[in-house]
């Protein structure tokens, strides 16, 4: 058949379909509450409202529900493309939790970047928030300006920006640094100090990975880095995900926002009763900004979990694949590898839920925690 | 009365959409029973249209190419054939060329890479007995065909040669007291560092690049006369062979790096020969500067070097076929094989590859900028005495992971020798075990 043709019988099958669902979605509904004893007026009304939210309701079932439920059932298959699925139970399941290195190594990647990286995106967002709340000249163009990232951060194209910003060698950020350093001497020795640290936490963290700890080992036997050691970002395993998390920490510019609509709602007669009150403004901040804007804070705790947990074109960009050394394989990356590189749908479709799971955890245990410190005004 | 009709039909016609949709796939993905020489059948007498899936490599170039002067030129003699191309890159095929083989329908000619004939081989129609009686099959280079061979039949016919060699500065190397290149895995250890120049913690001159390739590990096995795998299947990472080529890619690495705090070359575009942050590189002329620049006098194109160690060892280039492969699937497999031996002609070979460099995969297409280009005729020589096809790399895409994964470790000073070897063996053993295609 000409693809032409074919193509425009589909369109029109899938409007005739869309058409005829949602009329039988609105039927069902009417007769409902026809069973129901509702009068005409509220039967017909019945029927309009349904018909009009149909084409989304049958589309979620078909797009959402539909996928969701054949991902379960996947996951519990061994479905290698092109062959058929097979049941196998819990095997790909048990599999990933107790056999397989790379899930294991891609899930505390993953869980490394969310609590280091988090806390500091949080207040970078915070203390950017807290700038512009000060209304200074020029605000709009700054919140403009620092809300860019959030659209930037995941383009392919700015990531390798990053590399050309982030090499070790020639990259701007390291010669930032080295031009600071010759104007302030002393830094060069804080620049080693924070290298060495740097260094050996990541190799620590690598060593517990992958229960080798001679990275470790050589680390701590090389001591205090040469003069000349720079950070060496995307290139070493012990500085890709400090790499992506400074990234993550660029483009904070969604917390912030959130952060600045939730200082704007603060009563400003609280912060005139504490000046009464002879309070500092750390003070102030303390005792007044932060308690009225832990809303915005568990906000945006939990979706920064939710995201840095789905981590993905960072390490298919900027770090070439997960590399060095699998130093940036995040467990989103991994789901996407094995699905659609190693066409293992079922496993990739366990490692799906497992995900879920896992952030479906945390997200309890930050609402169970938040009873603790995120104020609500309108509880008091 | 009518309107309860009306809603029982749309009630139905929307189950029958459903049921149409939902239909059972025509149990696709066991690739039929294949009588070893299958007849060949004549390309249907009424119209058909067969669709061809490339890699999309110029897009502007290669495409209009196609479209415009192959697609035309082939419909006069086949007029019936109307052809469609579907075009992709090497993201997305893998996931492309599964759906179709899930499906049990999709293009009809699909273009695949060197080491692909292990994954489909099965899922691929035999094509000996269209080949058979057609007198250009003799014409394609011996080593080329290996890569399109399954079980004795041809699954295609290879479109793209692409060898892989070393190359060094020349100049460079007299600048550091070197006459002529490496003939030994010592001497390239040493020129390497030699050739390497480190100034305030970075790199400012690389003896050697790549320091980490998968792909040339494989080559260094095969250059000392080891083999990927054992005559019963299982890889060979346990052999001395496997563990003299990563100890030597280690040594290399660190006659480069003496260690790994060292920053690597800065950002550069262009041909990293080209540009003197290099001296010695492996690698296809994809990655070299254009054959047609000047700095090609100061460049020596050699197959590599051996270890007195290993008496079988023998340089070895690496050679990539690009090939097209027609699906078990097709229901115009004739047809597709009309296209096929109109595209894998000599001149439409030639004019396909001259588009980036690369070779015809047939001897007679050797014409033209292969001969005229000095770069490339070296090439072809090198190819022809020390080519190996890189094929029958068994599932690939994992096996590359678990190389990609262990190999730093070790050149990082991660993990020792010992283990990297262990864990590439153990853990690609498991993947063919997964894949059934080890007991």
């Amino acid at each position: 058949m000409n693809p032409k043709l074919y193509t425009l019988l589909w369109a029109i099958g899938t409007v005739i379909f869309i058409l005829l669902s949602s009329l039988a979605v609105a039927a069902v509904a009417k007769a409902i509450v026809r069973r129901r004893g509702e009068n005409r007026l509220y039967q017909s009304r019945t029927f309009a409202g349904y018909f009009f939210a149909s084409p989304w309701i049958v589309g979620y079932f078909i797009f959402v529900i539909g996928p969701t439920l054949a991902s379960l059932y996947w996951s519990f298959t061994r479905f290698k493309l092109p062959d058929p699925p097979q049941w196998i139970g819990l095997q790909n399941y048990i599999q990933l939790l107790t056999a397989d290195d790379q899930f294991r190594v891609s899930i505390l990647n993953s869980l490394y970047v969310t609590f280091f990286g988090l806390p500091l995106q949080l207040a970078m967002a915070l203390g950017l928030a807290l700038l512009l709340y000060r209304r200074l000249p020029g605000e709009q163009v700054f919140r403009m300006v620092y809300y860019l990232p959030v659209m930037l951060a995941a383009n392919a194209a700015m990531l390798i920006t990053w590399r050309l910003v982030l090499n070790p060698n020639n990259g701007i950020l390291n010669t930032v640094i080295r031009m600071i350093e010759d104007a302030v001497p002393p830094l060069v020795f804080a620049r080693q100090v924070v290298v060495m640290i740097t260094e050996v936490t990541n190799a620590a963290f690598i060593g517990l990975q992958r229960g080798d700890f001679t990275l470790l080992q050589q680390t701590l036997a090389r001591g205090l880095p040469v003069p000349e050691a720079m950070p060496l970002w995307h290139q070493s395993q012990l500085w890709s995900k400090p790499a992506i998390i400074f990234i993550g920490v660029w483009s904070s510019g969604a917390m912030m926002m959130i952060y600045l609509a939730a200082l704007c709602s603060v009563p400003t007669h609280l912060y005139e009763a504490a000046l009464v009150d002879g309070a500092s403004s750390w003070q102030r901040f303390w005792r007044i900004t932060f308690p009225m804007i832990s809303p915005a804070t568990f906000y945006n705790l939990v979706v920064g979990i939710i995201a840095t947990l789905q981590i993905f074109e960072q390490s298919y960009v900027l770090t070439d694949n997960g590399g060095p050394a699998q130093s940036t394989y995040f467990v989103a990356y991994y789901l996407w590898r094995s699905t659609f590189r190693f066409n293992k749908i079922g496993y990739g479709a366990a490692m799906s839920w497992i995900l879920l799971v896992l952030i479906l955890v945390l997200t309890l245990i930050q609402f169970r925690l938040a009873n603790r410190w995120v104020y609500y005004e309108y509880e008091s | 009365m009518a309107r309860r009709i009306w809603l029982l039909l749309s009630i139905v016609g929307v189950l029958a959409v459903l049921v149409a949709a939902c239909r059972p796939t025509p149990a696709p993905t066991t690739p039929p029973p294949q009588p070893t020489q299958p007849p060949a059948q004549p390309p249907a007498a009424e119209k058909v249209t067969i669709r061809v899936m490339v890699v999309d490599y110029i897009p502007d170039k290669t495409d209009k190419w196609l479209e415009e002067e192959v697609v035309p030129a082939f419909q006069k003699d086949h007029p019936n054939i109307n052809v469609e191309f579907v075009y992709v890159n090497w993201g997305t095929l893998d996931e492309t060329i599964a759906g179709y083989f899930a499906a049990n329908e999709g293009a009809d000619i699909l273009n695949l890479g060197s080491e692909y004939v292990a994954e489909y081989g099965d899922r691929l129609a035999p094509l000996g007995a269209y080949f058979k009686d057609w007198p250009d099959w003799q014409q394609f280079l011996p080593g080329t065909l290996d890569t399109v061979m399954w079980e004795g039949e041809p699954r295609g016919l290879p479109w793209l040669t692409a060898p892989r060699a070393y190359m060094c500065r020349t100049d460079i190397l007299a600048e550091v007291g070197w006459t002529k290149v490496p003939q030994t895995f010592d001497e390239m250890v040493k020129l390497a560092g030699d050739a390497t120049i480190i100034k305030d913690g970075a790199l400012q001159r690389q003896g050697f690049t790549p320091l980490e390739d998968w792909q040339e590990y494989l080559s260094l096995i095969w250059t000392l006369g080891g083999t990927t795998y054992k005559a019963d299947g299982t890889p060979n990472f346990d052999s001395p062979e496997a563990r003299a080529a990563l100890e030597f890619m280690y040594n290399r690495r660190r006659a480069v790096l003496p260690n790994e705090g060292i920053a690597g070359l800065p950002e550069t575009t262009g041909a990293l020969l080209a540009s003197d942050l290099v001296a010695c590189q492996w690698g296809n002329l994809w990655g070299a500067p254009v054959t047609s620049d000047p700095i090609w006098q100061k460049i020596e194109l050699f197959p590599g070097f051996t270890d007195p160690d290993f008496p079988n060892s023998k340089p070895v280039v690496q050679v990539f076929n690009d090939w097209l492969a027609i699906p078990a699937y097709s229901k115009h497999i004739p047809e597709a094989v009309e296209f096929l031996k109109f595209l894998g002609s000599a001149q439409n070979l030639n004019t396909y590859n001259s588009h980036f460099g690369s070779f015809p995969s047939r001897k007679d297409a050797w014409f033209g900028y292969v001969e005229q280009d000095a770069v490339m005729k070296k090439m072809g020589e090198l190819m022809g005495q020390y080519g190996v096809g890189f094929a029958d790399i068994r599932e690939t895409a994992q096996f590359r992971d678990i190389l990609m994964a262990e190999m730093p470790l070790y050149f990082t000073d991660a993990q020792s020798l010992d283990t990297t070897l262990q864990n590439i063996q153990s853990k690609y053993i498991q993947v063919l075990k997964d894949a059934g295609r080890l007991p």
